[in-house]
């Protein structure tokens, strides 16, 4: 995939690597049950004591990080989920390269014929950070669990 | 059991039938390609409305919401009419954050959009 600001050196962001999910972290790898995915999230999710409505949008926004994966790479993912006492982190991992930094930070239009995922990610999440190379992408999705109550 | 099932039927009511389609359990990007045959099956019918439930959706993904805003652009062409029933939260959500219900009018159940 061509880049799309080729005249721009990268953002500090992508080449940074993030720190390391916490010892504790659950993984679990999928090709093309999201079913499954999502009704893990959503258990940990819950556990981890996030809010219902908090934690549907976390498996929304897991599923279409997920979907990404099935569309656009013809390897497995893998989902990383974790918490602490102020947040529950998801991470999807694959081996697909997002070229623009950008993607899902402008809002498509709605009879856009794709985009939507992302731009759902940044919108439901407290917290959304990306990494993408030539080794594959990471999405880290981060949800506070001090969050007065349901958002929207 | 499949993830997602589909039914259709004709609704005869009041003097104009409407085509219903019944959604149940969860459309995602991996049953996308049904759901689109489903669709462009009934709007190839030419109906005057087309009725799409969603009070049996658990979980409804982007690849979906393309699905249906393209039977919505297609019925649009065809000088017919979508409408959406019955979405639970999470996908009355998804709809508000994509701004789909500003283009596809959202009801709280079968009987108002047929109504409607």
């Amino acid at each position: 995939m061509a880049r799309s600001s080729a005249h721009f050196p990268d953002p500090p962001s992508r080449s940074v690597p993030l720190p390391s999910p916490t010892s504790d972290a659950m993984y679990h790898t999928y090709r093309s049950d999201l079913s499954q995915v999502r009704a893990l999230v959503l258990k940990q999710a819950k556990e981890a004591g996030l809010a219902e409505g908090r934690a549907n949008d976390l498996v929304l926004a897991v599923s279409e990080v997920a979907a990404n994966t099935l569309r656009h790479t013809q390897s497995s993912g893998t989902l990383a989920i974790w918490h602490d006492e102020d947040e529950v982190v998801c991470e999807i991992h694959d081996e697909g390269t997002i070229a623009d930094p950008l993607v899902g930070r402008l809002r498509p239009a709605p009879d856009a014929n794709g985009g939507h995922g992302l731009w759902i990610v940044r919108q439901v999440c407290d917290l959304v950070e990306l990494t993408s190379d030539a080794s594959g992408t990471t999405v880290r999705m981060h949800m506070s669990l001090r969050a007065p109550g349901p958002r929207g | 059991m499949d993830l997602l099932t589909t039914s259709v039927a004709t609704v005869e009511s009041g003097s104009e039938p409407y085509t219903l389609v019944e959604l149940v359990g969860e459309a995602d990007v991996t049953n996308s390609d049904a759901l689109r045959e489903v669709l462009d099956a009934e709007v190839a019918k030419q109906p005057r409305s087309l009725v799409i439930d969603l009070s049996g959706l658990r979980f409804m993904d982007s690849s979906a919401l393309h699905v249906i805003l393209r039977a919505n652009r297609a019925m649009d062409r065809q000088g017919g009419v979508v409408a959406l029933a019955g979405p639970r939260d999470p996908v009355a959500k998804m709809l508000r954050l994509t701004a789909a219900d500003q283009l596809i009018p959202v009801y709280r159940s079968v009987s108002e959009a047929s109504a409607g």
